[in-house]
């Protein structure tokens, strides 16, 4: 299909050689995703551990199994060492080329686990569909000179997926006029209590102050969002990624200014894979470094 | 990359996409890691939250009257010191529609009963909309009282509050 190999060249840039630069920045974005996976897997279990009761609100395979036999025991933190044990595996390229298989997997059971309680966060999202992408990649690219390429090409394509189907989510679920300042007045009405909820106290800051005082103000801040979103699929383009990267880091700035909401992760996966940091360390290192040849 | 992996690294992807388009629309657009990102797609609607007032020192007539956000007299208790997910929290008391002994026991666990001795502290819904003058209003309802590992529910409510529908 015709249609198809414009963003497969975009995605796998098949007519750039691979740099050392390149792998080790491959490797250095694959620690990134590993320290993020632990962090997130022991947080969720020592959560889990002291707090979870009952399934308020089943996620993904929890419609299917009872999660709630996960609770105690300390059967979340004997998944989130299994993870450890496993995604450690991986990153090192020790033993079979399934390891990251089986970590999303146990990262799924531990996401709807911990998040059975109502809320459906998304800011973990991007490190699960990195690490899925790693599993996929690893499993199907036992060449490794393609396998990076590949790996990082559709963590691109997804993520890019991922903001173009929330801007259609928006005109689907309420139409054209999605970005009616009034509608921004809500969330932040509903945020500023979620804030007072958790700190004890509240005040607005100046952008949120700014929203509220003008209807006019607060549709504007909604459009350049919604905008935003609509063109995240152009982050498939290489020339096109460093400019749609940045205003998607606006937009997150925005919405945690906004609305309190903060994407630590997801900012940090978006400063890494949207710019081509490969050119800066080509610069210092001429040849891939022996720990990147052993472990890519 | 040659031609050949090209295709085949379209092929998979588009394989994935494939699994990524069955689960999210067989489980309301989130599989996770999979989602639509469907959050703020619904805009304009009125909303519920939740929180814990401390209510010490109210007297018994103000205890469980419903009352608008600015006419609030008793502080919010701070759930980040209590070592609560607030959203959690604010999920659960909101989506909540029946209160089993269960569920209400829930709450004190949450709180790992520890209501400080002679304090009361009040577990409210929050529910905010956008009136017809185009201005937001938020009321507090309150739903229990805490106290000395005690939960006792809003006198002033009937059972359709806390029993909306079975589970």
């Amino acid at each position: 299909m015709n249609w198809v190999y414009p963003i497969a060249k975009g995605l796998f840039e098949p007519d750039r050689d691979i740099s050392p630069g390149e792998n080790l920045f491959f490797k250095l974005f694959e620690l990134f995703i590993l320290c993020y996976t632990i962090k997130f897997c022991f947080e969720w279990a020592h959560y889990t551990q002291i707090r979870n009761v009952d399934v308020v609100l089943p996620l993904g395979v929890a419609n299917y199994i009872d999660v709630s036999l996960f609770f105690d025991n300390y059967l979340s933190y004997l998944i989130a060492v299994s993870i450890l044990l496993f995604s450690v595996m991986a990153f090192f390229r020790k033993g079979p080329n399934w390891h990251y298989i089986v970590v999303i997997l146990l990262f799924h059971l531990l996401y709807v686990i911990r998040f059975s309680q109502g809320e459906i966060p998304h800011s973990q999202n991007l490190i699960g569909l990195s690490l899925l992408c790693f599993a996929v990649g690893l499993v199907w690219y036992p060449d490794n000179k393609t396998m990076p390429r590949f790996i990082i090409g559709s963590i691109l394509f997804f993520i890019g997926l991922g903001y173009t189907s929330a801007f259609i989510a928006k005109l689907i679920g309420t139409g054209f006029h999605w970005f009616d300042g009034r509608h921004l007045w809500l969330w932040i009405s509903e945020k500023s209590i979620d804030i007072l909820s958790r700190e004890g106290v509240y005040q607005p800051n100046f952008l949120q102050s700014l929203a509220l005082s003008s209807v006019g103000v607060a549709s504007i801040i909604l459009l350049i969002g919604w905008f935003t979103e609509f063109i995240g699929f152009t982050l498939w383009w290489p020339k096109l990624r460093p400019f749609t990267t940045t205003l998607l880091i606006a937009m997150h700035i925005g919405i945690t200014l906004t609305m309190n909401i903060r994407f630590d992760a997801f900012v940090i996966q978006l400063i890494l894979i949207g710019y081509p940091w490969y050119k800066i360390l080509d610069i210092y290192f001429k040849e891939t470094p022996a720990w990147v040849v052993k472990t890519l | 990359m040659k031609q050949t992996e090209l295709k085949s690294g379209m092929k998979i992807i588009g394989v994935i996409f494939l699994v990524f388009v069955f689960t999210v629309a067989t489980h309301d657009g989130e599989f996770w890691p999979f989602s639509i990102f469907p959050m703020f797609s619904k805009a304009g609607n009125p909303w519920t939250r939740a929180m814990v007032l401390d209510v010490t020192n109210l007297e018994n007539e103000e205890l469980w009257k419903i009352h608008s956000l600015n006419e609030r007299s008793a502080a919010a208790i701070s759930l980040r010191k209590q070592g609560v997910d607030q959203i959690d929290f604010s999920n659960f008391v909101s989506k909540t529609n029946h209160w089993s002994e269960t569920r209400t026991n829930a709450l004190l666990t949450m709180f790992d009963n520890e209501v400080p001795q002679e304090r009361q502290w009040m577990i409210a819904k929050v529910r905010g909309e956008l009136d017809q003058e185009d201005l937001i209003t938020v009321q507090i309802h309150p739903l229990f009282l805490l106290s000395n590992d005690r939960i006792i529910r809003n006198p002033l409510l009937d059972d359709s509050h806390y029993f909306l529908r079975e589970e």
